[in-house]
């Protein structure tokens, strides 16, 4: 379909395993990198922080976040991204079991761009994978890759 | 402390008995000087087995080697002000048993020296209140939490056995497929049960947002939709109009959704369905509302099962449904001051009643 990357953040292997499959039942040929926690997802997108250098941090084309992650939580993730200027435009969808309101609102509040409840059966979390792939990855159009990065 | 108080004209010691809280006074010995009549019923000593004594008396065993030492310290620096702040303060009656306890200070200048007065209050039951609060909300999470973390396994349960239905359905054979199958069905009920419950918890916990509500149209509106999904049925809806009342919106749409739908499923062998939705008298209550229908009803004998959580008085091959429906809508109905219950007899169908305690412009 298209070779950006996605970062999955995830911390249940299973719920990862059913991820990568579902994507690739929707042959979704993206690479996806994994992050097992909030602060692995941090370090992926800003590697070497501190220097101020950023320039050959990674840009994933899509991000999928849990909220419930071991060390940073996914809300904390958002609020980190939304607070730097390399990261603040980067497409993010929350993926989680929740539907509490309040996580819903803290997610849009902290800069997601969408919020998916993960569905129990599986052929529906699969569609629910590939029509998210398709969305983000196909149908919309990026932010341009020279964009100015202050606003 | 402008004017010294006069103890011999009585006008303080009437004062003194006048107080709501139990109040004690000591001299700057330490010796009971004064005690009021709930004094005598909080401690639960006459008043004169008190006076003359030193106040420690009245302070558990635990306490009572620093107590000296703190009352001095007040009596050097005697402004108002509330004991202990942030101290879990304790009060020892006379049978030795201790209550905790809310106490504030004040130095009176009277003509017998300085007094300092102590108002007692027993917050036992106030703090009850609190650790119930507290037990309630700690409930809460952790339903939620039970919730959260019982549908992940769920989803791998589920996901796994259908993808050994796509990738192995070859090699399970006719009846390793049916049992797959079986997985996944039973998966996403306990999907659906696990939603049930965490609702329930919900609604308990939800702030009640009241305002006028028209049950007559919102029950005409649900029972189009309920029409529009089965179209092929053919039910008679009976609905009253202008059958109004103060109401959390939301809340109150389940309870109607739900005794609709109920009337709706438990109606679905007869030809001639009819379900009605009306106002009845309702004795004191400011709104009586009644769902009937003329289906398959149900034995009154388990009449007091049918509000609770997770009970079913029907086959689910029969009628398909987890068994929440009505006790969320018992929940609702309660939260909002109401009655609910239900008259039927086996194949009679069955009336709903739901009373509310607010009428709109009440």
């Amino acid at each position: 379909m298209t070779s950006q990357t996605i970062l999955l953040v995830e911390d249940n292997p299973d719920d990862e395993a059913l991820t990568l499959r579902a994507f690739k039942k929707s042959n979704i040929s993206s690479e996806v990198v994994v992050a097992r926690d909030g602060a692995e997802a941090l370090a992926y997108l800003f590697p070497g922080d501190g220097d101020g250098d950023g320039h050959d941090a990674p840009r994933p084309a899509l991000i999928l976040l849990d909220l419930n992650l071991p060390k940073v939580g996914g809300l904390e993730v958002l609020r980190r991204m939304q607070a730097d200027a390399r990261t603040r435009l980067i497409p993010v969808v929350v993926l989680t079991s929740s539907k509490l309101e309040e996580d819903i609102l803290d997610s849009y509040r902290s800069g997601a761009n969408a919020y998916v409840r993960k569905p129990v059966k599986f052929s529906d979390f699969a569609e629910a994978v590939r029509a998210l792939g398709v969305f983000w990855l196909l149908l919309n159009e990026p932010v341009p890759s020279r964009a100015p990065e202050s606003d | 402390m402008t004017q010294r108080t006069s103890l011999a004209d009585g006008t303080f010691a009437a004062l003194l008995e006048a107080a709501p809280d139990a109040m004690v006074c000591i001299a700057a010995d330490g010796l009971v000087v004064m005690v009021n009549a709930q004094a005598e019923r909080l401690f639960g000593y006459e008043r004169a087995e008190l006076i003359g004594q030193p106040v420690e008396i009245l302070v558990p065993e635990a306490a009572r080697a620093v107590h000296p030492g703190h009352r001095a310290g007040y009596v050097a620096d005697p402004r108002h002000r509330p004991m202990g702040a942030g101290l879990s303060l304790a009060g020892r009656r006379r049978d030795a048993s201790t209550f905790t306890a809310e106490i504030s200070l004040s130095a009176i200048d009277t003509d017998a020296g300085i007094l300092v007065a102590a108002a007692i209050r027993d917050v036992t039951a106030q703090l009850r209140v609190k650790d119930l609060e507290r037990s309630a909300q700690s409930l809460e999470s952790f339903i939620y939490t039970v919730s959260h973390d019982l549908r992940a396994p769920l989803r791998a349960l589920s996901g796994y056995s259908e993808l050994l239905l796509e990738e192995y359905g070859g090699v399970l054979g006719e009846e390793g497929r049916g049992y797959a199958e079986r997985i996944v069905a039973v998966s996403m009920q306990m999907g659906q049960l696990i939603d049930c419950l965490l609702q329930l918890s919900r609604i308990s916990r939800a702030q009640l947002n009241l305002q006028p509500v028209d049950l007559g149209g919102e029950a005409a509106q649900i029972a189009g939709e309920i029409q529009r999904r089965e179209p092929l049925r053919h039910v008679c809806f009976t609905i009253q109009k202008q059958v109004r009342a103060l109401a959390d919106r939301r809340l109150i749409l389940t309870v109607l959704e739900n005794l609709l739908d109920n009337a709706w499923k438990f109606t679905s062998g007869r030809d001639d369905a009819s379900i009605e939705f009306g106002a009845a008298p309702g004795g004191d209550a400011a709104v009586c509302c009644y769902v009937r229908d003329n289906g398959v009803g149900f034995d009154p004998a388990y009449a007091d099962k049918l509000f609770q959580p997770f009970q079913r008085l029907h086959a689910a091959r029969d009628f398909p449904g987890i068994g929440t429906g009505l006790a969320s809508v018992r929940q609702i109905v309660e939260r909002h001051g109401g009655h609910v219950w239900a008259e039927s007899a086996v194949g009679a169908g069955a009336t709903f009643y739901f009373t509310l305690d607010e009428k709109e412009g009440a």
